[in-house]
């Protein structure tokens, strides 16, 4: 399978390395649309605009700033940010493996596939095979677009998968969330462990699909048969009638034609 | 598949499914398209010659799915003659021309019913031979609002010393092409002198012609498609088949006739069905003639 990666390097603890490919293992279902003007039908852009000067900033005058307080910032450059930024790496390396039940799905953020690269295959095979009978995961730094994130590198039905994890501060505490404690008779528990029992079934989520994207889906069909698309004018029509000489003999001609009939 | 051998000019092609009717509401089959594509060769060779072809084809007949082909199939035969051009993301490819009666057949053998060429030809690619107004209707407008506009076109055209000639699109349009045949030539200008006219005939006739390409705009007028005056556009070749229910053809007309069809009133009647097309040519002549050999300047430019 040719599959086109979005990284590529090696896998990697104590004395086994394994070439891969970082490839996507998910594309978002969501059915996206082009803002148009309702005059013409153009394609909107996006613009950067000056609320004080009523105009639109150029990219080369554009400036990060981090805000310190209303109407306070402190200016920083790319070059600033870059210096900061972790160095590129060839290398996912794993630094400890842990029991996939003790990480709740609340860290989960990106899932991706690894694919074995030339030569990496039989390890890749072995690695996956075993993290799979143990239910184990490789945490992992790795290195992507100039951030450094937190992987779990686990088995999927033979497969690598690699999740990006939520750094633990990004996980908002639950603190809160739940009512307080109180007493829970065992009657109650019964009942309501009695009723999930009854509602249990093996997790198929090919049985579930995205109904507003079907909808949508055959909306689109049913209008792509009932009515022309709308098309942008091109962006040449927006200069002018043509050279002046050419338009001027152009209008008398016209005139004169106008006047014979 | 069944596949018959012919031998043409000393060349052997190997057609197949001959019986296959490539225009089933007529029954019009891959075998007669061979047929009026050998009949009208003579008139149609010398407006595919040196132009970089791109196949339109119909594999499985006109009202089944169809594809473009800017390449010249590589299985194509060392006698078909082929140049190398500019492809669509600036990129060359080698590209058929048609220009024997063996490749003319060798391509309509292949379904490409229509046959697309470039007003440039394929040693010249930045060299229009032609400016050509592509007019084409809005519904309800049809081919007579269309003639009417092709009408004031000429009469335009011949009060700056430019002559023009009609053809039918063979769909529901009209084109006027204004030979040129001069090395000065640039798409640039014959661009520009399009737009000027699409943009003049519009301000004077409003409720006739529009110059823009929003299709919504379109409705009940005739849109001036002057953006095919470009280096990268093809335009359907003169005596081309075209795929739609019938077997029409791309063809030349007089002005007079188009005149005389304005007055009919009846859309159906320009059509030119194949066999008319080849009756037409062989009695009255290639009507396109002069397109390949006047040489015209466009004035004020």
């Amino acid at each position: 399978m040719a599959v086109q990666g979005i990284w590529s390097g090696t896998i990697s603890f104590s004395l086994v390395a394994i070439p891969v490919q970082v490839v996507k293992a998910v594309s978002p279902g969501r059915i996206s649309f082009r803002t148009l003007h309702n005059k013409d039908w153009s394609p909107l852009a996006r613009r950067m605009f000056c609320p004080k000067q009523e105009q639109i900033v150029l990219p080369g005058e554009i400036i990060r700033g981090y805000e310190i307080a209303p109407d306070k910032y402190l200016p920083i450059t790319d070059e600033e940010l870059e210096s900061v930024s972790p160095e590129r790496s060839r290398t996912i390396e794993i630094v400890e493996f842990i029991d996939m039940d003790e990480v709740d799905p609340i860290y989960f953020d990106h899932p991706y596939y690894l694919v074995p690269a030339k030569g990496g295959e039989k390890a890749y095979r072995l690695l996956a095979e075993v993290m799979a009978r143990t239910n184990r995961a490789g945490l992992a730094r790795f290195v992507l677009a100039e951030r450094e994130y937190l992987v779990a590198v686990k088995s999927t039905e033979g497969a690598l998968t690699l999740f990006t994890l939520h750094y633990s501060e990004e996980v908002l505490p639950a603190d809160g969330m739940a009512p307080k404690a109180g007493r829970i008779d065992a009657k109650g528990q019964g009942r309501m462990a009695k009723s999930i029992g009854k509602m249990m079934a093996d997790f198929d989520p090919g049985k579930y699909a995205d109904k507003r994207r079907e909808k949508v889906t055959e909306l689109l069909k049913r209008k792509m048969k009932e009515q022309a698309p709308v098309e942008a004018p091109t962006m040449e029509e927006k200069e002018s009638e043509g050279p002046p000489d050419l338009v001027a003999a152009l209008e008398e001609v016209m005139r004169d034609m106008k006047r014979s009939r | 598949m069944s596949r018959n051998i012919v031998e043409i000019g000393g060349r052997s092609i190997s057609l197949s499914n001959q019986e296959k009717a490539l225009y089933p509401s007529p029954g019009f089959t891959k075998a007669q398209v061979l047929e009026y594509y050998g009949r009208i060769a003579a008139f149609i060779l010398p407006h595919l010659e040196d132009r970089a072809l791109t196949l339109k084809r119909y594999p499985n007949g006109v009202d089944k799915p169809f594809f473009y082909e800017k390449r010249c199939p590589t299985h194509h035969p060392a006698w078909v003659q082929t140049a190398e051009v500019v492809g669509d993301n600036s990129r060359p490819i080698t590209a058929c021309l048609v220009n024997t009666l063996e490749a003319l057949l060798w391509v309509a053998n292949l379904a490409s019913l229509e046959l697309h060429v470039p007003l440039a030809r394929a040693g010249s690619p930045k060299t229009p031979d032609a400016m050509v107004f592509d007019l084409d209707p809005g519904e309800p407008a049809t081919i007579l609002e269309c003639a009417r506009v092709a009408l004031i076109l000429r009469e335009l055209l011949s009060r700056l010393g430019l002559a023009g000639y009609p053809k039918t699109s063979g769909q529901k349009g009209l084109h006027v092409f204004v030979p040129l045949n001069r090395q000065d030539a640039t798409f640039d200008d014959t661009k520009q002198f399009s737009k000027a006219v699409a943009v003049i005939m519009q301000k004077n006739y409003p409720d006739l012609v529009i110059a823009r390409m929003a299709k919504e705009l379109r409705t009940g007028k005739v849109f001036i498609n002057w953006s095919q005056n470009d280096a990268s556009k093809t335009m359907i070749c003169v005596y081309s088949l075209r795929a739609r229910e019938m077997p029409f053809v791309s063809c030349p007309l007089e002005w007079g006739e188009l005149e005389h069809l304005s007055k009919l009133g009846d859309p159906d009647k320009f059509q030119v069905i194949h066999a008319e097309a080849i009756r037409r040519a062989e009695a009255m002549g290639d009507l396109f003639r002069e397109v390949l050999v006047k040489e015209q300047r466009l004035p004020h430019i």
